[in-house]
């Protein structure tokens, strides 16, 4: 028994694309999941204190924590009635080893670039004004991945949605004369969210459309495809990357899209 | 500071809020606020959550909060031939672990704590076995609260993290911080206590083989306060080193 488990982590090892295309002509994947199932995700906000809003995500063993941090600053010239919100995501060591200490590898640049895009919907820039052309609230969102098994982007997309639905403002006043911002310690209030966005991605092995992929299936992919969904079952964004193609029945980008709503549906009451 | 393009860019100044009031703050008078003088905060261990790395711990006491993960040992890169395998330790806050924003750059903090670890787990460690190998260690602190804390729950979360990985090691290597507030000795200090005291100490030892890996100590202490701080943390590492032992048993048995 042992020694035939060691053969198959070995011969996943050793021939990854040969391991997976076994799986799928059984209609199975590596992790016991049909090609259509995702990950069960829990959501936990509100547990770092040091954050003006925080959550922490888990998609299969995927983990995610993010956390807001509320600053003042002068608002640009050219916007004098909009605030910041700067959304990035950072791949530390830690979570993999596919990653170097250092500088944001191509792929954190890329998730942070998307997440930014994403998010931007989510907040109204004008609600982040203390007073306009003087003091505006920056909100740095960053989330660190702990524990990368794939579908970074979605996990992190639910991570920082969370937090910004977590995170409260200390009430702030801008005083004319003085030009100082001073916030009061007992007032606050959360911050107004437009929409809720979540995002499903899939990914197209072999003309087999599989949802939610893994650390270990991502690299075998040709094409990956992310929808994006708010509250009202609209669509948000929709990013395809690789060649289109046909898995059988229907359009993949519209089995894409349908799949996606329903599991937003599901999803909805999860995600706080 | 130059623009970083490698990262999503805020405004180039940005301060953290001003409020209208201090927060509550205690003096050296009072006693201490939840816990008595010699109680370290109850801890929270658990190995293997980071399913990628050859080992892995999650540490939680009180507010504090730390992952640790452990790959390796592998090939050292890079480097000329050793006869034995080198211990590496990076540590990195997340942004938003600490009271002020920490900006992603590295700073010295990270690398004298990544020292400090370093040099409690360095000895614990069977490196004569791994000739041309690196272990790395990789340490992130999600939450802060007090940086002579961070160090003794690093030390014990790496250690916990290396036994997962199957390392070889000579013993668990636990740690305890303590403080010296006025005339009094407080045992793991929050941010806030260590701010108030004089002096801080940090010691590591391998409880099983009564042996000291690092002693820590930075502020002012008279020798004999120094020598109590040392006897006080042994003790609690004893008493820590139950809790990592069964921490990992636990995780062994799933």
């Amino acid at each position: 028994m042992a020694d035939s488990a060691l053969k198959a982590s070995i011969f996943q090892r050793l021939h990854p694309r040969a391991y997976l295309e076994r799986f799928v002509a059984e209609s199975v994947r590596p992790d016991g999941r049909p090609f259509d199932a995702w990950r069960d995700v829990s959501v936990n906000v509100g547990s770092i204190s040091t954050a003006n809003g925080s959550a922490l995500v888990r998609l299969g063993e995927t983990t995610i924590v993010c956390g807001v941090k509320a600053e003042i600053a002068e608002p640009e010239l050219d916007a004098p009635e909009e605030g910041f919100l700067v959304p990035n995501i950072d791949l530390p060591a830690l979570c993999s080893p596919k990653f170097k200490p250092g500088p944001p590898s191509d792929e954190a640049q890329v998730l942070s670039d998307r997440l930014n895009e994403v998010l931007s919907s989510t907040i109204s820039l004008s609600s982040l004004v203390i007073h306009p052309s003087k003091a505006v609230w920056v909100l740095y969102v960053d989330a660190t991945c702990i524990n990368y098994d794939g579908n970074v982007f979605d996990a992190a997309l639910i991570a920082m949605v969370a937090a910004l639905r977590n995170t409260t403002l200390p009430k702030a006043t801008y005083n004319v004369e003085s030009g100082l911002t001073t916030c009061s310690r007992t007032a606050s209030s959360p911050l107004k969210m437009l929409k809720t966005p979540v995002s499903f991605s899939f990914g197209v092995f072999d003309a087999t459309l599989l949802a939610d992929t893994t650390a270990f299936e991502e690299p075998l992919l040709d094409t990956t495809i992310s929808v994006v969904v708010d509250e009202n079952g609209d669509l948000v964004s929709v990013v395809q990357l690789g060649p289109g193609v046909d898995t059988g029945a229907a359009d993949t980008l519209s089995t894409c899209i349908s799949s996606a709503k329903t599991r937003r549906v599901v999803l909805g009451g999860q995600i706080p | 500071m130059a623009l970083d393009r490698r990262r999503i860019n805020g405004p180039e100044e940005s301060f953290p809020p001003v409020f209208d009031s201090d927060a509550l703050q205690w003096k050296l008078e009072d006693a201490r606020k939840d816990r008595s003088p010699d109680d370290i905060r109850p801890i929270f261990l658990q190995p293997g959550l980071i399913s990628q790395a050859n080992g892995s711990a999650y540490i939680e006491t009180a507010k504090t909060k730390i992952a640790c993960a452990v790959y390796g040992p592998r090939q050292s890169k890079n480097t000329t031939y050793s006869e034995m395998g080198r211990l590496n330790v990076e540590v990195k806050f997340t942004p938003f672990s600490c009271v002020r924003r920490r900006a992603p750059m590295r700073d010295a903090e990270d690398r004298s704590i990544a020292v400090a670890i370093h040099q409690a787990l360095v000895s614990s460690v069977r490196l004569e076995l791994l000739p041309k190998s690196t272990i790395d260690i990789f340490v992130t602190i999600i939450e802060s609260d007090g940086l002579d804390g961070c160090v003794a729950s690093g030390s014990v979360a790496a250690s916990t993290a290396l036994a997962d990985a199957g390392i070889e090691l000579l013993g668990l290597v636990t740690s305890c911080a303590a403080s010296v507030v006025g005339k009094k000795l407080w045992l793991d200090p929050t941010e806030e206590e260590a701010r108030l005291s004089k002096g801080t100490l940090v010691l590591s030892c391998m409880p099983a083989l009564k042996k000291i890996t690092s002693v820590w100590q930075t502020g002012e202490m008279k020798v004999a306060e120094a020598l109590g701080c040392m006897d006080a943390c042994q003790e609690k590492c004893t008493e820590i080193h139950s809790v990592v032992a069964q921490a990992l048993l636990e995780s062994a048995k799933i």
